[in-house]
């Protein structure tokens, strides 16, 4: 039981070669490109969706923030599909990597941080000691304030790892708790079903709301440095 | 959120008008300040942990 629980964390791979890289590639399958000034029913809601979410995004911000259209539209929808999934029985989530939320992570942030020193750059180090601050504690705010950047790009990639994989993990849980308990008291069994049933909903709406939360963040970064 | 426009009603003297926690230019230098303090005394410290035997000598 407990090597099957971890089992489905493990990179996956196909009579010896690894197909992570095919997994990680597959969600872009499902965003076929418009070839159409019309196009069929599924890219139409796609299309639509897209343009949602990406008028609420960039609304914030300044005509520098919105070159970053592209990249954030596509770091939602690659981490919303990808964590969806992720859902599937049996399937392999790459974003419970921690490895890959941080190549993800990373250098975002660090586009954000080097873009605000690069065109800003009073501004972004005047922001390392908030205004009003007496001046015996200047110096401990400062540290304080630094650190607080360094830790972002790790509070990101560590926040959608430990989501996804906490989700994982109780439904597998419960899953073989549902079935352990079919023989002992169907009754019992039949409570644990709707709690996993609860909780797969739940993971769908986790799995949306973390990839809306990973972007609006990288989104408020950017912000913050333009 | 300060800017050059509201740096103009603070009216510093002396030391206070380049290291103060009110205008932009008194933040970015208290900044700088401490982390070129900290780069300082790390430089030190790290420099004369490499060196102990040029120190017993």
């Amino acid at each position: 039981m407990n090597e099957n629980l971890f089992a489905s964390f493990a990179a996956p791979s196909m009579m010896g070669l690894p197909i992570v890289v095919l997994i990680v590639m597959f969600p872009s399958v499902l965003f076929p490109t418009p070839s159409r000034l019309i196009n069929n029913r599924l890219i139409s809601i796609q299309q639509w969706l897209i343009q949602l979410t990406s008028k609420q995004m960039l609304a914030i911000h300044n005509q520098k923030g919105r070159t970053w259209a592209l990249m954030l539209m596509s770091l939602i929808l690659f981490i919303g599909s990808t964590n969806l999934l992720g859902l599937l029985p049996h399937s392999f989530t790459p974003t419970t990597q921690l490895s890959m939320n941080l190549g993800m992570a990373i250098p975002l942030w660090a586009g954000t941080v080097i873009t605000g020193f690069r065109y800003k750059t009073k501004v972004s180090l005047a922001h390392f000691l908030p205004q009003g601050t007496p001046l015996p504690l200047i110096p401990m705010l400062v540290v304080i304030e630094t650190i607080s950047l360094l830790i972002q790009p790790m509070a990101l990639a560590v926040r959608l790892t430990a989501n996804i994989t906490a989700g994982h993990l109780l439904i597998h849980l419960i899953g073989g708790a549902t079935l352990a308990l079919i023989n002992i008291s169907v009754t019992t069994a039949f409570i644990t079903f709707i709690i996993l049933i609860l909780l797969t909903i739940l993971e769908f709406a986790v799995a949306l709301i973390q990839a809306y939360v990973f972007t609006l963040l990288v989104s408020l970064y950017l912000h913050d440095n333009t | 959120m300060a800017g050059p426009e509201t740096d103009a009603q603070f009216h510093f003297t002396g030391i206070r008008k380049y290291f103060n926690s009110y205008t932009l230019t008194g933040r970015m230098n208290c900044v700088l300040a401490t982390r070129g303090g900290i780069a300082l005394l790390l430089y030190f410290k790290l420099g004369s942990k490499k060196t102990p035997a040029v120190k017993a000598t």
